[in-house]
């Protein structure tokens, strides 16, 4: 939802990186994003491409891994993906909190972040 | 985003010489959506400093968020000393249904944007006196899908969906369901002429997120507000 907004946050932070280190080219762009986050990668690539044009990371690779979701149950201890809802109505599974192994409540552990993990430059 | 070269970015620069030429890597693990938390943290810590908690309350456009609000200013005014933020993309027109209930509001228009954030909350918080308020309750603007992304600081989430939005409302939008601590169904004195079921949606609820606690409410008569009041533990 907030591509835009949020690749234009990336691509000045990466810029300023790559200032400090007086470089003359940006090659590489390697980010994470999870898959609870409202960010399509189609349209981040998209904003990418768009807003890179004309800078020093111009025609640099944009390598996005995808974090699963990830959630811990207080209970039991269980860690790992969520416990689906699977409806024909639904189309795809309703993810929901309740813990897989022991129906307790569920907190999300990972799969809401969306961070800069490394960037290669020329200098 | 980055103003003059800080300190800490001079000593990087001195300490690591690549050559001409070399390709140069640079590990970061800066989460740009922290940035927002982070804020959220210290809106959350400034009001508990002042004895204040906040609520935060969300739902589609037209689902009764100013309504409950206007319900729970009624209800809750002689208990609380309370202050509402008003988020909307243009207009005061609910700021101003708030404000004539006596209490202080403060209007935040977000020209754009389609969700309040952390940073237009801290904003707000500095036209306040914190001192003489102890619950802030602050409406999101009318959406389902981004408030979601954007914590603002509260201590407890309300999500209102009613019944006019038809029997899937809930399922198709389950993230927000999963940050609720109280959902409110809203218009349930439309339930026969619309043909859903509010069992149903409750459950669909429940089902998402079995914590979070569900009242149905009629915010035009006040019917369950006394409810959501108590599931807020207000």
């Amino acid at each position: 939802m907030h591509e835009f907004s949020i690749t234009s946050q990336i691509v000045q932070n990466v810029l300023a990186e790559a200032e400090e280190r007086s470089a003359k080219k940006v090659t590489e762009v390697q980010l994470v994003i999870g898959k609870l986050t409202f960010l399509g990668l189609e349209q981040v690539r998209f904003a990418y491409e768009a807003l890179t044009k004309g800078t020093i990371m111009e025609g640099s690779n944009l390598v996005i891994e995808e974090q699963e979701g990830i959630v811990q149950c207080g209970n039991c201890g269980y860690q790992g993906d969520f416990k689906y809802e699977d409806d024909p109505l639904y189309h795809v599974p309703l993810p929901t909190l309740k813990c897989p192994k022991c129906s307790n409540t569920v907190t999300i552990t990972a799969g809401k972040e969306c961070t800069i993990r490394n960037i290669k430059m020329l200098v | 985003m980055r103003e003059g070269v800080s300190p800490l970015a001079q000593l990087k620069k001195s300490v690591v010489k690549a050559e001409e030429g070399e390709i140069y890597d640079v590990e970061l693990s800066e989460d740009l959506l922290k940035a927002n938390q982070r804020l959220a943290e210290e809106n959350k810590r400034l009001l508990h400093e002042n004895g204040a908690k906040a609520i935060d309350i969300m739902g589609a456009i037209g689902s009764g968020k100013t309504s409950l609000i206007e319900r729970l200013v009624r209800l809750l005014k002689d208990r609380y000393r309370i202050a509402v933020f008003k988020g909307d993309l243009t207009t005061t027109i609910d700021a101003e249904l708030i404000a004539r209930h006596g209490v202080e509001t403060v209007a935040i228009n977000t020209g754009k944007e389609c969700h309040l954030d952390a940073n237009l909350v801290k904003k707000a918080l500095q036209r306040l006196n914190l001192r003489i308020i102890n619950l802030l309750l602050i409406e999101n603007v009318g959406n389902l899908i981004c408030p979601a992304e954007f914590p603002l600081g509260s201590d407890k989430r309300v999500v209102v969906v009613s019944v006019t939005e038809g029997p899937y409302m809930i399922i198709k939008h389950p993230f927000i369901f999963m940050d609720a601590d109280v959902v409110a169904i809203n218009k349930t004195d439309l339930t026969k002429p619309m043909g859903v079921d509010v069992k149903k949606l409750e459950k669909n609820v429940k089902t998402i997120n079995p914590k979070a606690k569900v009242v149905a409410t009629n915010c035009r008569t006040g019917e369950g507000v006394e409810a959501v009041a108590k599931a807020l533990g207000l």
